[in-house]
């Protein structure tokens, strides 16, 4: 039995260093690259931790879309520094442990990281670059859960029951909405924001409702829209899944609710699902979001046409630019700092950015301007938009104060 | 030693312990899905101690383990003998109830879970170390156990169970007692694990403990070999490495691949690929080479 242990124990060491064999290799190709003289890389090398299989890789591919758009574009215009960029593409596959091991695979080479997406896997691989003194660009998410990980974690968004409250009030204000119901998915970072909605609700007078719960593996929405109109709503928020967001207001428009203008769908359930499932059904829904897809700028329109030409003529997501625009971040921030790419200055020069970063002025972002101070932006605008024949028209633009 | 390295094989160590968690009450047939809420429940009752009330690591390893062997013990009294599908139902219920519990108690960080769990040491590397060293000490301890409990009377006795439950019965086997003992057993070594990996990971989510890692867990029992206790600790650093090392283009079939894998391995190999016989004539191999020697 013994010799039985020790043969096995042989095997899982030979998988382990097959496995190690790979890190060095890719160290390997990293030092190959060096060269040149004042900028010192061949090419810059982005890894981006994001979530490409699993239950919402579709969210996964239009951030990837954006990311490599921004590489193409700036390769395009001459790249960063003189040097072309490339997106590393790194699957976590939506798994906490699977993004530790990913993300652990970058600590000692990469300059910086994007992502991981979404928060359950930022909560679990950037305190491991965090300890390594690895900058993350997490780029979809809040200061709230960024903010443990300050200075060496991004917020693409202030905190959630700052940003979103105004939205919800002008919302309610507007259709004048008196008893309001959420249905909620328990599901990362959404319960947060539907308590945001709930501050917005009570800042407008609203009474808010006792919330329908919508289960993650829900297939059947008829026990909760009974639920929800045993109440005697005359208003209604989703903060769930685009999809089942979709089914429910095709089902409470089969039982006859009218006025859509009274249903509001949170920013990440504006998805392509939203929309190929609710198809006309949810025409009058209103939904906010970071971007106003019908800005009219030429930077816009060419990202937007592009984004169309590739998804079969649909329009940009909510999130869409969201790592279009930490690739020219990065790109400025290198930039400006005079990063070299040296592999001796690594730790130096991590720390060049992730200061920059952190409090980079009036950026140039895809929609609009920014300044972050302390690691996150305290001034992005929102939309709230009113859903026509698959487009959203512009209703209200709320910039904070 | 390497980052990567390091949760690679501790992440491949807590897998071993899950998938023999589902081997020890399989013994007598029984497929016990509740180690997986024993894990949730140990891991965060680890995550909770260590944070709020600054418990030291082993003192939460211990409780902890206890903790998942007394929710068992108290399971396996109503469940002790009962059929395989109705320890099935009753661990899926358990299961989903944890889950459900976690995302609504605010105490718990709903469904984001916990972050920011403690080092054990101060230092990084001290700390990847000694947790390293626990988890293969856990490993070798349960396996050796394993393998001693395989090998004893009460084995055997397991082992007439699954084959004939009513033919054990006519030979004095307690099934009850029997089913009881390794239920809670496994409850234990499922705590266990839940502690390791709120450590490991130093935070935790809801989305870990699921159906998902039953699947994975299962995967690695039957591929590895479901007759003994060897199957899951060759089928689990290979099984979880695999997707670590598989190109970007393949990742999407990743679960294509462990399906096809696994209905390969049972319609080929129905017990595995590694069954009594195989650990026998290795066994025999072995000790034949070492008289030659």
């Amino acid at each position: 039995m013994k010799k039985i242990l020790t043969l096995l124990m042989i095997m899982l060491l030979t998988v382990s260093f097959a496995f190690a064999g790979g890190q060095q290799e890719s160290a390997g190709s990293t030092d190959a690259a060096v060269g040149g003289s004042e900028v010192v890389v061949d090419e810059w090398e982005i890894p981006f931790l994001n979530c490409l299989t699993g239950a919402i890789a579709s969210i996964g591919e239009y951030l990837q879309w954006g990311a490599e758009y921004a590489a193409e574009q700036i390769n395009a215009e001459g790249g960063i520094a003189g040097k072309p960029v490339k997106i590393v593409r790194v699957d976590t596959a939506l798994s906490p442990e699977k993004g530790t091991v990913e993300m652990s695979k970058l600590v000692d080479d990469a300059l910086v990281v994007m992502g991981p997406v979404p928060e359950p896997v930022i909560m679990a691989a950037v305190p491991i670059a965090a300890d390594e003194g690895l900058y993350s660009f997490t780029a979809t998410t809040s200061y709230e859960y960024a903010a443990e990980y300050f200075p060496w974690a991004i917020s693409w968004f202030s905190p959630t029951d700052e940003k979103l409250p105004p939205i919800v009030t002008a919302w309610a204000e507007k259709v004048e909405a008196k008893n309001v119901v959420q249905f909620v998915e328990n599901y990362g970072a959404w319960p947060g924001m539907a308590k945001a909605h709930v501050i917005g609700l009570e800042d407008a007078g609203v009474n808010v409702l006792e919330d329908v719960e919508v289960p993650s593996d829900a297939v059947s929405f008829g026990p909760l829209i009974v639920k929800a109109l045993a109440q005697d709503p005359d208003a209604i928020v989703f903060a769930c899944n685009a999809e089942k967001a979709a089914k429910i207001i095709i089902e409470l428009r089969n039982r006859g609710w009218e006025d859509m203008n009274k249903m509001l769908v949170f920013s990440s359930a504006d998805d392509a699902a939203l929309y190929t499932t609710g198809g006309e059904k949810i025409d009058g829904v209103m939904i906010y979001n970071y971007n106003d897809p019908a800005l009219d700028t030429p930077r816009w329109n060419d990202f937007r046409q592009a984004f169309k030409d590739d998804h079969d003529g649909i329009e940009p997501f909510s999130l869409s630019p969201n790592y279009y625009d930490a690739v020219y971040m990065i790109k400025r921030a290198i930039e400006d700092t005079g990063i070299t790419g040296d592999p001796k200055k690594l730790a130096e020069e991590r720390i060049k950015i992730r200061d920059y970063c952190n409090d980079i002025q009036n950026f140039e972002g895809l929609q609009y301007n920014w300044t972050n101070k302390g690691g996150y932006p305290a001034d992005k605008p929102l939309f709230l938009f009113e859903i026509q024949d698959g487009q959203k028209v512009l209703v209200e633009k709320i910039i904070p104060e | 030693m390497s980052l990567p390295l390091y949760y690679y094989l501790a992440i491949t160590a807590i897998y071993i312990l899950m998938s023999w968690s589902i081997y020890i009450p399989y013994r007598v047939g029984q497929l016990h899905f509740m180690t997986v809420a024993n894990m949730a429940i140990s891991s965060y009752f680890a995550a909770l101690m260590a944070i709020n009330f600054a418990w030291p690591f082993w003192l939460v390893l211990i409780v902890g383990t206890l903790l998942g062997a007394l929710i068992g013990f108290l399971v396996s009294v109503a469940i002790g003998d009962a059929p395989c599908f109705a320890v099935v139902i009753v661990g899926f219920t358990f299961i989903y109830l944890t889950k459900t519990i976690i995302e609504n108690v605010e105490a718990f960080g709903g469904p984001l879970g916990i972050f920011s769990i403690p080092k054990v040491l101060q230092t990084s590397s001290d700390n990847r170390t000694l947790l390293l060293i626990v988890a293969y000490a856990l490993v070798l301890l349960t396996g050796f156990l394993i393998s001693r409990f395989d090998h004893s009377r009460l084995g055997r006795a397991a082992s007439a169970i699954f084959i004939d439950r009513d033919l054990a019965v006519s030979f004095g086997v307690d099934v009850k007692k029997l089913g009881m003992f390794l239920q809670t057993w496994a409850s234990a070594v499922g705590g266990m694990s839940g502690v390791m990996y709120a450590f490991i990971m130093r935070s935790i989510s809801p989305n870990h403990f699921t159906f998902h890692l039953i699947g994975v867990c299962m995967t690695m029992l039957f591929v590895g070999g479901y007759t003994t206790l060897w199957g899951a600790l060759l089928a689990a650093p290979i099984l979880w490495g695999f997707p670590l090392i598989l190109p970007e283009a393949l990742q999407s079939w990743n679960i294509v691949i462990y399906g096809v894998l696994l209905i390969v391995v049972l319609v080929i190999k129905p017990e595995g690929i590694i069954t009594r016989p195989t650990v026998k004539k290795i066994e025999s191999l072995l000790s034949r080479n070492r008289k030659k020697v």
